[in-house]
């Protein structure tokens, strides 16, 4: 058990350093972010003032060794743009994603699992077929074009809703629905395949064979055992969230983490962006150790197993 | 295929009744709050570190000038009106200014001559190693800035410069709080920039929202809102269905083609402006790929002589803007412009096609790096003329990049720009010298796109020096025609700045793209 984690935790040191050297290789060698600060016009002299307080003028290797013990110890370093610490742009930032991802994963789950679980139980029948067709639109619809719809629909034509922004509990809706959706349409598949597999199980016939109600059995019975494949798909689709939240907070000015990436990456804000890289690198290492604690926990045998 | 803007179009088209409710303006206490909608906000707030289009346009909500522009009896905002400064005069290479008493920083500090002549010092803007290095853009000639008394200071320049004043409206004469500055260093005075403007910056959180609280001990009386808060929408159907809903009272940059939807909306107004900007490519004029056939003058010629510019303009932007067919010979240079000036190189495809013969063009594919969505029409405008060149035998390939870095990029034969007019009010000295002189990055960056001629240089060195209007107007058309013998660009339209707002408000814009939301530039009712 010891060596199990152990090797984990190793995989996962080395999967974050491999992240952080790829960022800094992609991100200088990409482009100069001398120029998307200081603007078109920039003097020489000013360039070269920049870089120097910087040390952008320091050799790429010396800039990178300084880079890996500050990220070692912690330091995210300081916006370019605005002269900030790092870290406390992204602390302003990351309760708006959390909070943003949270309400559209528990929509996603309210909607997804209970549709999923209803077009198995109905399988083949209109309802089925209506709920399946809806899932396929809701991850087959880009994020950008269900928020300006939403928007043209509700803010602008309607007028129910505000277009953008937070302040209110209804400032969430449009936004959270949105990056749900996705989310959602695949849960409901997901679960109603996993569904239909534990259906036709034994278990399930042998229950039912012992007068076992049906919403019982259902519940208790198939949910558990049709459990493993629809947390694995909440897991991975942490990944889909925060590129998600991307393109939702830039079409809704929702003030999130992934709004901040767009802006430190048009704009070359390096520190930032290196330190966006770790930080949603880190979530994804994270929610995938969880998923394999709750595998687990879900599934006695896997437990064993290690 | 279906656009985003398409499927806008189709659901706009349903209808909407707008819901905004006007404001009553009862009395001080009751001064409503305005919320525009931007699409940006600069990093920076700090007057020189801060320079950009979207930081100019909120500028002067909460800094003062010492000399402004009067665009309110003047189109042009040709007339220069006292404001920090109250009056100024020249003495040699001497100007000496006397300041307005009693004027209040937003952090409760007399604003005296020590923080004029600190904001136009040498530590801030021009000496070796300035807190604001693009300030010696500003102040070339700068010789001695001094407090020569609590409310008088004295500009001393290396040669006698009538136009100081007129430099004076731009970004450089925006007055900085000495002690607060020198506190809290540049980067930390652009978030959270002090002035003594009509408003006061209570929040700024750059990538989100600046939030301006009315500052009622301003010098010209009190603001007529309580708080302007400039809010960030990225996306333009947020700032559309938030103006039409009420959310917002103000929204910038529409697109040119969503402008007659948005017109279609009740209570709401659109205005458009033409701005001191001029949209344009630069040829790339170096033998640098070193097989550049544009080296060769004729080749430039033929491009611009190929192109129906004057059609164009009207097909993109209709009547809201102009082709200026005489470099630099433009409407707000006042005295300097001559309307019946003909152009050097007119629309002429029969002679393109001839000189490109003469240059011995073989048909190699010319690259043009464009910036994407920089400019409205920008990338529309290069299909047409692409399909110009090509009937005179020109290959030109668009290459559209994400940024200017990237355009930067070496290898490319045409590069887009654009060139401000109004460093100094009425004068052409910024477009023809100071972005094509010597010393612009035009001529000195890595990317720079061509070697001024000895003769442009000689031309320029007079045209600086000319104080009298008749030599220096001969000298500006001297220096001009030597441009247009080289040809190292052309310009295509004036830029056309758009805002809408709800249409019980009375608001002026401005050709230099402030958003002025006090005095005569803003009425509520």
């Amino acid at each position: 058990m010891t060596r199990f984690w152990l090797v984990k935790i190793v995989r996962t040191l080395l999967t974050l350093w491999f992240v952080l050297t790829f960022a800094f290789i992609v991100l200088r060698t990409s482009g100069d972010p001398v120029v998307a600060l200081l603007g078109a016009d920039a003097r020489p002299d000013e360039v070269a003032q920049f870089r120097s307080q910087w040390g952008l003028d320091r050799p790429l290797y010396e800039q990178y060794a300084r880079y890996i013990a500050q990220m070692a110890t912690g330091q995210f370093g300081i916006s370019y743009r605005d002269g900030r610490q790092v870290i406390d742009i992204i602390a302003e930032r990351v309760p708006w994603t959390l909070l943003l991802g949270l309400v559209a994963y528990l929509i996603a789950a309210l909607v997804g699992i209970p549709a999923g679980i209803l077009a198995a139980l109905k399988r083949g029948s209109t309802l089925d077929r209506l709920i399946m067709t809806f899932a396929v639109f809701g991850f087959a619809l880009p994020n950008f074009f269900l928020g300006i719809l939403m928007i043209l629909l509700f803010s602008l034509t309607l007028q129910w809703l505000p277009s953008s922004g937070t302040g209110t509990i209804w400032h969430f809706l449009m936004p959270a629905i949105t990056l749900g959706t996705f989310t959602a349409g695949t849960l409901a598949r997901f679960t109603r395949s996993a569904m239909l597999e534990v259906l036709d199980r034994l278990y399930m016939r042998a229950a039912a064979a012992k007068g076992v109600p049906h919403w019982k059995r259902i519940l208790l019975h198939a949910l558990p055992n049709a459990a493993i494949p629809i947390v694995t798909i909440i897991g991975l689709n942490l990944g889909q969230l925060i590129a998600g939240a991307i393109v939702v907070e830039t079409v809704f000015a929702w003030p999130g983490v992934g709004r901040l990436l767009v802006t430190a990456v048009s704009s070359r804000d390096l520190a930032v962006v290196q330190a966006l890289v770790l930080v949603i690198a880190a979530t994804m290492v994270v929610a995938n150790l969880l998923v394999d604690l709750l595998y687990g926990l879900l599934d006695p045998r896997i437990r064993v197993a290690r | 295929m279906f656009t985003r803007r398409d499927i806008g179009k189709l659901v706009i088209g349903a209808g909407a009744v707008s819901l905004a409710t006007p404001f009553k303006l009862a009395s001080a206490q009751d001064r409503p709050t305005l919320t525009i909608a931007v699409d940006n906000l600069w990093q920076n707030m700090a007057t020189i570190n801060g320079i950009s289009t979207t930081s100019r346009r909120i500028f002067p909500n909460f800094y003062d000038g010492l000399v402004d522009r009067d665009y309110i009896n003047d189109e042009n905002g040709l007339i220069l009106a006292p404001k920090l400064a109250t009056s100024w005069e020249q003495n040699g290479n001497v100007w000496s200014f006397e300041l307005r008493q009693g004027v209040l920083f937003h952090d409760g500090t007399e604003m005296t001559a020590e923080d004029a002549a600190f904001t136009l010092s040498a530590d801030r803007l021009w000496g070796p190693k300035p807190f604001e290095p693009r300030g010696k853009t500003f102040t070339d000639g700068f010789k001695r800035v001094e407090a020569t008394g609590k409310y008088t200071f004295e500009i001393e320049t290396e040669r006698p410069d009538p136009y100081i004043p007129g430099k004076l409206t731009g970004y450089m004469g925006l007055v900085v709080p000495k002690k607060y500055y020198l506190e809290k260093g540049v980067d930390g005075f652009g978030q959270a920039p002090v002035g003594t403007g009509p408003y006061k910056v209570t929040t700024f959180r750059s990538g989100e929202v600046m939030v301006l609280d009315a500052f009622d001990d301003y010098w010209d009386g009190a603001p007529p809102a309580k708080q302007v808060i400039w809010k960030i929408v990225p996306e333009f159907s947020g700032r559309m269905a938030g103006l039409v809903s009420g959310e917002f009272d103000f929204i910038v940059n529409i697109p040119t083609d969503q402008e007659a939807t948005l017109e279609g909306y009740d209570k709401v107004k659109l205005i458009r402006a033409t701005a001191s900007n001029y949209p344009a490519f630069a040829f790339n004029t170096r033998p640098d790929p070193e097989d550049n056939p544009l080296v060769d003058a004729n080749l430039r010629y033929a491009m611009v002589q190929a192109i129906d510019m004057d059609t164009i303009v009207q097909a993109l932007f209709g009547e809201a803007t102009f082709h200026p067919a005489v470099p630099f010979n433009f409407p707000e240079y006042g005295r300097f412009y001559d309307p019946a000036l003909k152009p050097l190189l007119p629309y002429d495809p029969v002679k393109a096609k001839e000189l490109v013969q003469k240059s011995g063009y073989d048909g190699r594919p010319l690259r043009w790096h464009i910036t994407r969505q920089f400019y409205p029409n920008y990338e529309a405008a290069a299909e047409i003329m692409i399909e110009q060149w090509r009937e005179v035998g020109i290959n030109v390939q668009a290459i559209v990049l994400d940024n200017f870095e990237l355009v930067y990029r070496r290898p490319f034969h045409l590069m887009n720009m654009s060139m401000s007019t109004d460093f100094i009010p009425g004068d052409p000295y910024q477009p023809l010298w100071l972005d094509w002189g010597p010393t612009a990055s035009r001529s000195t960056a890595s990317w720079k796109t061509w070697d001024p001629t000895e003769k442009f240089i000689e031309l320029g060195n007079i045209f600086e020096r000319q104080t009298e209007f008749e030599a220096r107007k001969k000298a500006y058309q001297d220096l001009s025609a030597e441009w247009q013998r080289v040809t190292p660009g052309y310009y295509m339209w004036k830029s056309v700045y758009n805002w809408a707002h709800r249409d019980d408000i009375e608001w002026k814009p401005r050709a230099d793209g402030e958003m002025r939301m006090f005095g005569d530039y803003l009425k509520l009712s």
